[in-house]
């Protein structure tokens, strides 16, 4: 009994020499990662080499760009793999000038390289040529420097000017010979925003016609606070605050996972258990609270619905509270396992988790019955907020809005980590490619947690008691070896969760790249809501179920 | 008069006789003082319904606790909110158009007490609560309805603020879509009543439909004509704002629409106002369907309290369980649906009337 795992055969599948030969001459040299064959080209030649390993080997997904300085270059990242396989990858190193760091853009190969690059440009300080907008993302315009590089500051306080705070609108801002749309700021403090995310509407009449998100009010250097402490204890509290939505689990095996395959680390069964199950724990927090938020947004109100969830919601935190001893911030994996064994006595924590899983499929239907068989509900919600498939990929759209988008792609099974491929569950895939689908995904993929869930309790309930090892040994520092780099991905509550660390020989990473799925599933909003109604734009935001904490990390 | 019930006596010369208050100027102080009690009925009836009925209601619907802090069943929050309400700092925009910035919160809850002055509210003791009743009572107490609009949109024009005006654009747009059906489903009643006056209309209802088994069902008009009632019931909700309708203030859009910019008393008046609209429908409701204050053994004033507060649980149970449609879809269903619908009963209520009469 185990997951079906996607038919991988049609996928061609290149030897890192294959790729050379595709690549061949923009290659100048071989830059290999742990999880990925890594090839540097010139910075001028970013496009081709993408191009032609898009088109003619199948990557199509670029999961993320990486930027960091060194003591003589700067150096651009992209890590690519294919949706279809997310097996396969390969890295594209991209060195630049350290006097004068220009790179060319990857945006007209993939859309997603838009908002990495600005946050390249914005943290690190390289620039992009040929990038159609390349402005500071997280930092307001005023910041003086690039926080990431080396020669940074870090001691020297900056004041954000009033500048930043003036208001834009306060001379008459009409524009000359009468204009017919209206500029109109929804957030940073609006009622559906889900957080502090500024959009920029330029609207005629309701309707949208262009809208741009503005990000970075929930930046805390996250990155930066990872790459000053270390490996071993001091980074697993940081990812809780990522996605801070009852997420935390989900997003500590995206760190766990990169370390331990990094360091080495065997974990042992019964902590993939037990990770699994937690994990998939949050993963249904997390679906409810965006489940009673859509609702929110689309019903206007504190409704019935928004209550029903969050009760539910709170079922599962009780549980997760058993379990690793906190309601928000877990902090409960650890290299090499997790901190402590199920509560004790084991089989209170087993019946209150089989309770909750009983009563799910009753509060299930009663959503069905609620929400999705609501007529008025599927007229809001069909066939608004339209993300074709094509367009969702060239975004880098992961988790329930690509699989909303017929995407079919989820890292469990595609790439698969902890006790998933032991286990049998489905991956939910919806063709509608609207709101309407992305809801329907993710109160489908609840019922597929509480399978693996139920299957976890099942294996933990008979698991042997002196075989119920929680922690591998671990050395008490970590000190990979020097240029070790690895890229790792799980999938988050939100899609694609991914790790960058690049290691210097000591107990701290030089650099810590997130890749986060709410940035790049952000980015498709404009797409989304262009040319619809703002009740429909402020669905699809709602659609997309953004955490700004993990947006600005 | 034509229409009076037999030996019906207005408020006002109710009080007139009970007090033996006489002449001009004693009647004066007798319609002063009956419009005083009316208004005030209906604005304790607020009282209760905004910070503390509309909570527990809200709660019961959605499985939570709320007020039951303060006094018996959390009560005494009526004082307290208003305390509260009232005491907060008075924030104008800098660029407001005023008067009518000022005007627009007294205008929407002075429309919907204009509109109490004609709806007949039933015998309590020995007055009858009802302060008058001219032949166009109904045409009037539509024409007041509809000045809400107005108070909304002078609001969202006056703030100066972009979310305000595209509130009270979609006031306008919502309620010019639904006034229509509205009134053309009124008149199908009118029909049947042969007259505008509210008392006539309530008098028509009073008759016996059918007898079942000793039980005797009134002629209501709900009963008479339910598909008129539930028309009559959607295009009421779209004209007061309610959920599914309450696109004017949609708060996740536009964060609360015409009034966005509106804080501490100004607030509190288009609040009291919003809610006496929601009660002045539940009136209009009570009156034109459900045969007004009638009702067996308890006296007629309390059953119509009762109507009206029927209509508002009405309003929160919808509130609690239906999205909010569309700007677009709202009008789509306004123009396209309700409008045909509510002429083609018109019509059908015409023939029938005409063929059977």
């Amino acid at each position: 009994m185990s997951i079906e795992l996607p038919d991988t055969t049609d996928v061609a599948e290149q030897s890192p020499e294959e790729l050379a030969e595709l690549l061949d001459e923009l290659v100048i040299g071989r830059d290999d990662h742990l999880n990925a064959p890594g090839f540097v080209i010139k910075p001028d030649t970013v496009v081709d080499a993408l191009s032609r390993l898009r088109d003619q080997a199948g990557f199509d997904h670029l999961s993320c760009v990486t930027a960091q300085e060194y003591e003589d270059r700067y150096e651009s990242i992209y890590h690519l793999t294919k949706f279809a396989d997310r097996t396969q990858e390969v890295s594209v190193v991209v060195p630049a000038d350290k006097e004068n760091p220009v790179s060319q853009s990857a945006n007209e190969v993939f859309r997603t390289a838009d908002w990495h690059e600005r946050e390249a440009y914005d943290l690190v300080g390289i620039e992009y040529e040929g990038h159609p907008d390349l402005r500071r993302i997280l930092l307001p315009d005023t910041w003086q420097g690039h926080p990431l590089g080396l020669e940074y500051d870090q001691d020297q306080p900056q004041v954000v000017s009033l500048r930043e705070h003036a208001n834009p609108l306060l001379e008459d801002q009409k524009a000359p010979g009468g204009s017919e749309t209206m500029f109109i700021n929804i957030g940073p403090h609006h009622p559906a925003t889900h957080g502090v995310l500024h959009v920029k509407a330029v609207l005629d009449g309701e309707q949208v016609v262009d809208l741009e998100p503005d990000i970075g009010y929930l930046h805390r250097c996250e990155e930066q606070m990872c790459q000053s402490s270390t490996y071993r204890y001091q980074i697993m509290p940081y990812p809780d605050r990522w996605d801070y939505i009852s997420a935390g689990l989900l997003n500590e095996w995206a760190y766990a996972r990169a370390a331990e395959d990094m360091a080495d680390i065997d974990v042992p069964e019964y902590a993939q258990v037990i990770r699994t199950m937690g994990a998939e724990l949050c993963r249904m927090a997390a679906h409810f609270l965006a489940l009673g938020t859509f609702a929110l947004d689309i019903y206007g109100d504190f409704t019935a619905i928004f209550m029903y969830s969050i009760r539910d919601r709170e079922k599962v935190q009780n549980i997760l509270e058993e379990l690793t001893g906190q309601r928000l911030m877990f902090n409960y994996f650890r290299l090499g396992g997790v901190v402590w064994d199920l509560p004790e006595p084991r089989e209170e924590f087993f019946e209150m988790t089989r309770d909750f899983l009983d009563e799910l499929p009753t509060a299930v239907q009663e959503y069905h019955d609620m929400i999705t068989s609501n007529e008025i509900l599927q007229m809001r919600t069909i066939d608004t907020g339209v993300l074709p498939k094509e367009v969702a990929k060239s975004y880098g759209a992961t988790g329930p809005v690509a699989r909303g988008s017929g995407i079919d792609y989820d890292l469990r099974r595609d790439d698969p980590y902890g006790y998933y491929e032991n286990l049998d569950w489905d991956v939910v895939v919806e063709d509608g490619c609207d709101n309407y689908s992305r809801l329907l995904v993710r109160m489908r993929e609840v019922e597929q947690s509480a399978r693996i869930v139920e299957q976890c309790i099942d294996l933990l309930e008979d698991w042997p008691e002196d075989e119920r090892n929680i922690q591998a040994n671990v050395p008490r520092t970590i000190k990979p070896d020097d240029d070790t780099e690895i890229y790792r991905a799980v999938e988050g509550a939100k899609g694609e969760l991914g790790i960058y660390m690049r290691a210097d020989g000591t107990e701290k990473p030089a650099r810590f790249k997130i890749r986060s799925p709410c940035f790049s599933n952000l980015q498709t909003l404009p797409e989304m809501s262009n040319g619809e109604y703002v009740p429909d734009a402020i669905a699809s935001l709602g659609s997309l179920d953004i955490v700004l904490g993990e947006v600005d990390r | 008069m034509p229409g009076l019930l037999q030996g019906e006596v207005l408020l006002p010369e109710g009080l007139a006789n009970l007090l033996g208050l006489g002449g001009p100027l004693g009647e004066a102080i007798a319609t002063l003082l009956a419009a005083f009690i009316v208004g005030n009925i209906m604005l304790a009836m607020t009282g209760v319904a905004g910070p503390w009925a509309k909570r527990k209601i809200t709660a019961a619907f959605t499985d939570r606790y709320a007020v039951d802090r303060i006094g018996p069943f959390g009560l005494l929050t009526i004082v307290t909110d208003s305390v509260r309400l009232l005491s907060k700092e008075l924030i104008i925009p800098t660029n407001a158009d005023r008067p009518s910035y000022d005007i627009a919160p007294v205008i929407l809850p002075a429309s919907a007490l204009l509109g109490f002055a004609v709806i007949p509210m039933g015998e309590l003791g020995p007055l009858n609560i009802h302060l008058a009743d001219p032949e166009a009572g109904l045409a009037l107490v539509f024409a007041f309805a509809s000045i809400a609009s107005v108070s909304l949109v002078m609001g969202g024009y006056a703030s100066n603020n972009k979310y305000s005006l595209m509130g009270g654009l979609r006031a306008v747009a919502q309620n010019i879509a639904y006034e229509i059906p509205l009134i053309v489903t009124a008149m199908s009643v009118v029909i049947f009543a042969g007259s505008l006056q509210m008392s006539t209309i309530v008098a028509e209802q009073s008759a016996t439909l059918i007898s079942l088994g000793g039980f005797s069902i009134p002629a209501w008009y709900a009963f008479v004509n339910p598909f008129a009632f539930v028309l009559f019931l959607a295009a009421n909700m779209a004209e007061i704002g309610r959920n599914p309708f309450d696109i004017p203030e949609a708060p996740t859009e536009i964060v609360g629409g015409y009034q966005t910019e509106y804080s501490s008393v100004y607030f509190v008046l288009f609040y009291l106002g919003e809610f006496l609209h929601v009660f002045l429908g539940g009136a209009i409701m009570a009156t034109v369907f459900l045969g007004g204050p009638a009702g067996p053994v308890l006296p007629g004033f309390v059953w119509f309290v009762i109507k009206i507060w029927a209509f508002f649980l009405f309003t929160q149970w919808a509130r609690s369980a239906l999205p909010r449609v569309r700007i677009d879809q709202l009008i789509e269903i306004g123009w396209k649906g309700m409008l045909v619908l509510s002429f083609a009963n018109l019509v059908l209520t015409a023939i029938i009337v005409g063929v059977i009469a």
